[in-house]
């Protein structure tokens, strides 16, 4: 699969748990991996190559870390929209 | 700037005790942040209650750990302090520093944040209190470029941390400085993209003494030993006897194994008795030093109390050789990542998993045999598992037995 | 001014460029060392240099002001080497010995306080407290100012039969070794929270909010699309409170702490312990927590006149009985210091041979 085609299935399974589940990144992977039968070290660097221009991004809570789509004040605050 | 009346906490600037309020204040004379974070602490002195909120989702892009969202519930009442987050910038190992290096991280952190450091956080990160969301990818560009990365925090790999060891210490059993920036090097990824159920702290100490704490606040504790005799200098015995030292009642009364005598010329030691706790080479370190193989042993499961009651480390490897590059060491700890991933609830600190999987689904798993030396006592009850494979293994022993006649226990 | 180029994933810079010379000369060859004062000690290496180390208190909240004048001091006399403790104590690596009485002079007429070696009381670990942390009950930086100028004596000169380390956690969570020092200061919470059930639909997941409970007092309340807590069944340690902002704890009427003591972490003579509980509450009373000062101080006294030479706070209990410890303390003893979490089983007496 290709690396974007990829990005957009994870981007879909990280929207699908929105509200519902806090997502760990071995959540995503493992997710994503048995989903898409892609191997789990391809879904990571797709994932963190996400992570790394804000498309996904790092959160906390609850104690926690988790993965989560970035809302529109994370990216205005890293420039990353107007 | 807005001058507040502190009553309060002015109490605490007075005796000898050197002042974390006189601190506040100093930094608050020119700094907005530091200046409301000193009326936001009278407050809560006032009201006998805290006022922040929990932690923020904030970062640098890319990372997930380093910074600590703070905002305080009062931000209108004190603007200064409605974004108050934590920066944790990674130790030098040892926590050795030159006044060149201070200065740098104090004038960014002066530009960009509220002039409050703890030196250092109790993980051992130098901790720097107090700056907004907007500045954070500045300050991380600031410190980066010139050398400085961030800690761990949320469920990462926590900034590992050590004792001073063969920097200024002679009871080093391995190279603590060394190990522990190697550790660091190699984990950067654990360290800044939190992969992990929960935390994960690394505390390595050169000997028994553990100056780091690390059998009490660390997942992963490596405590230095050694294997061979400890040297006696017997003129050194003679000196300390004396300048006043009660040999019998100092030293050998107080040896857990009773494991030395002293007939007032000639300290003597069963070596092979001797369980290496420190206690006589501390008191006489001029008369004695440990001889032979050197390294580690690697305890696991520390932690504080929640949830279910504070763990001390347990024994888990009893000795392992520390020389760079530290392959085994390196191999061991991804092994552990890996049953901990497989296994952890979120939130379950390895200690926490190891109790509910079993010690010896653990074990199994990081290829480590079950050793008397990890144990206090063996278990008191008869509650066991038996794999096929252990029956089959105990029949295949009394079938060998019965061949040569001879019973192995 | 265009920002510098951020680089990820470098590390800590290498320890080895901020030693001084005669560490980098001796690394790993150091043979023995001497406490000179309680806040002076050489280390002799094997080639027979020397470095003279002087250790002063921190407040460990510093601000940059008086990081730099700590910088000051070490260009003056230690070529600008220094390092700090892992219990947040400064030191000044002093090569030459013709400037230790110097920096000495120098750091007492600027007010720094030299002691924390040896046989007394050095800097206490604590956590952030009211100062910065949302699951704070108490202030630890108040108290350990308020406790430590009373007990200042065993820093700068009063010797003890062995070390006595202290620690201040805010909350239960204990960040840092805190549960295991001599004598740790833990600040309780003694209500059960209350749920505000509007906020915990949108912000808390039931599941993670249910599985928190280490006491399994929180049951799901599905006509609020909440959770309740059982009174019976909460020991108040907040954990629901971590993972859920709208179960509300903190109460500064209630808040207090908690006194614990007899833990130790090296491994000198007996092993590594946890502290007990001994005193189960007393209020919180800033801004100098009157009471918890003097019964620390009580505490202390009681051991420095009772325990043998070389006996951590801990050994001498283990060795007197906790049945003698409450005696010569005058400590009530209370429900509160027998255990009906997880541990009972550990520490009930199963034997008819105690003392009176």
């Amino acid at each position: 699969m290709e690396t974007a085609e990829l990005q957009d299935k994870i981007f879909a399974f990280c929207e699908a748990a929105k509200g519902k589940k806090k997502l760990k990144e071995k959540d995503i992977i493992k997710g994503v991996s048995a989903e898409q039968n892609v191997p789990p070290d391809d879904v990571k660097k797709a994932m963190r190559a996400m992570i790394d221009v804000g498309r996904l991004m790092y959160s906390y809570g609850g104690g926690a870390s988790s993965v989560e789509i970035p809302s529109e004040e994370y990216l205005r605050e890293k420039g990353l929209i107007k | 700037m807005k001058k507040y009346n502190t009553p309060l906490i002015d109490q605490l600037e007075k005796g000898p005790w050197p002042s974390f309020v006189t601190e506040m204040k100093k930094a608050g004379k020119n700094n907005e942040m530091a200046n409301d974070a000193v009326g936001h602490l009278e407050k809560c002195y006032t009201t006998k209650m805290g006022y922040w909120k929990h932690g923020g989702i904030v970062g640098v892009l890319g990372y997930g750990g380093g910074i600590i969202g703070r905002y305080s519930e009062l931000g209108e009442e004190f603007p200064g302090v409605a974004h108050f987050h934590t920066v944790r910038l990674n130790q030098p190992s040892g926590f050795f520093y030159t006044s060149k290096a201070l200065r740098e991280i104090c004038d960014i952190w002066d530009k960009y944040g509220s002039g409050l450091t703890n030196m250092h956080g109790s993980t051992g990160d130098i901790v720097l209190l107090g700056t907004k969301t907007d500045a954070l990818e500045t300050i991380f560009a600031e410190y980066s470029s010139r050398g400085w990365d961030l800690g761990g925090s949320g469920s990462d790999l926590r900034t590992p941390s050590c004792c001073v060891g063969p920097g200024r210490c002679e009871w080093s059993n391995y190279d603590t400085l060394d190990l522990v920036y190697n550790l660091t090097q190699e984990f950067q990824d654990e360290l800044h993209r939190p992969m992990f159920s929960y935390k994960f702290k690394i505390k390595a100490a050169g000997c028994a003494c553990d100056c780091v704490a690390s059998i009490a606040r660390s997942d992963f504790s490596i405590i230095g030993t050694w294997k061979g005799d400890i040297l006696i200098d017997q003129k050194e015995v003679q000196n300390y006897a004396k300048k006043g030292m009660n040999v019998m009642s100092e030293i050998v009364s107080m040896c857990p194994t009773q494991c030395m005598s002293y007939d007032g010329k000639e300290l003597k030691i069963d070596n092979a008795e001797c369980s290496r706790c420190m206690h006589c080479i501390s008191k006489m370190t001029k008369a004695l030093k440990p001889s032979g193989e050197r390294g580690a042993t690697i305890c696991m499961g520390s932690k504080a109390p929640i949830v279910v009651g504070s763990l001390l480390s347990w024994v888990i490897i009893p000795f392992i050789k520390l020389e760079p590059p530290y392959t085994e060491l390196k191999e061991l700890l991804r092994k552990i990542w890996d049953w901990w991933d497989d296994n952890g609830k979120p939130r379950e600190r390895i200690g926490e998993v190891i109790e509910v999987k079993g010690m010896r689904s653990f074990l199994e798993a990081i290829g480590v045999p079950p050793l008397p030396q990890q144990i206090k006592e063996p278990r008191k009850d008869p509650f066991m598992f038996y794999t096929e494979a252990d029956i089959a293994a105990y029949k295949a022993k009394e079938a060998e037995e019965k061949k040569t006649g001879k019973y192995r226990f | 001014m265009a920002l510098p180029q951020r680089r990820t994933d470098i590390g800590p810079p290498h320890y080895r460029q901020f030693m001084p010379p005669v560490i980098d000369k001796n690394y790993g060859k150091w043979k023995y060392h001497e406490v000179l004062t309680p806040g002076t000690m050489v280390h002799v290496a094997e080639s027979g240099d020397k470095l003279w180390t002087v250790r002063v208190a921190s407040p460990r909240i510093l601000s940059t002001a008086t990081i730099r004048e700590i910088c000051d001091v070490a260009e003056k006399f230690c070529g600008g080497h220094l390092r700090f403790t892992t219990r947040n104590n400064v030191e000044f690596l002093v090569s030459d010995e013709k400037n230790l009485e110097p920096i000495k002079k120098d750091l007492a007429a600027r007010g720094f306080k030299m002691g924390g070696i040896g046989y007394g009381i050095t800097n206490v670990v604590h956590t952030q407290g009211w100062v910065h942390c949302h699951s704070a009950a108490t202030d630890a930086s108040g108290i350990v100012k308020s406790m430590m100028d009373e007990l200042f004596e065993y820093f700068e000169s009063k010797r003890l039969p062995n070390k006595l380390r202290l620690a201040v956690a805010c909350c239960v969570n204990m960040c840092g070794a805190v549960h295991c020092s001599d004598i740790a200061i833990v600040a309780v919470h003694t209500k059960v929270p209350v749920v505000d059930d509007e906020k915990f639909k949108n912000m808390c997941e039931l599941p993670t909010v249910i599985g928190s409970c280490p006491t399994r007092a929180i049951s799901p309340d599905p006509a609020k699309k909440s959770v309740k807590i059982n009174p019976d069944k909460c020991m108040y340690c907040g954990n629901c409170f971590t993972v859920c902002p709208p179960i509300s704890i903190k109460n500064p009427e209630r808040d207090g702490v908690a006194i614990v003591v007899g833990g130790k972490i090296n491994s000198l003579r007996s092993n590594p312990k946890f502290s007990k509980l001994v005193i189960p509450y007393i209020s919180n009373e800033p801004p100098r927590w009157p009471k918890v000062v003097a019964a620390v101080k009580h505490i202390v006294e009681v051991y420095a006149s009772h325990a043998r030479k070389h006996e951590r706070l801990g050994e001498w209990i283990e060795r007197i009985g906790w049945e003698r410890f409450f005696a010569l303390t005058g400590i009530e003893f209370t429900f509160q210091s027998i255990d009906d979490f997880t541990f009972m089983r550990d520490t009930m007496r199963t034997a008819s041979t105690f003392k009176w």
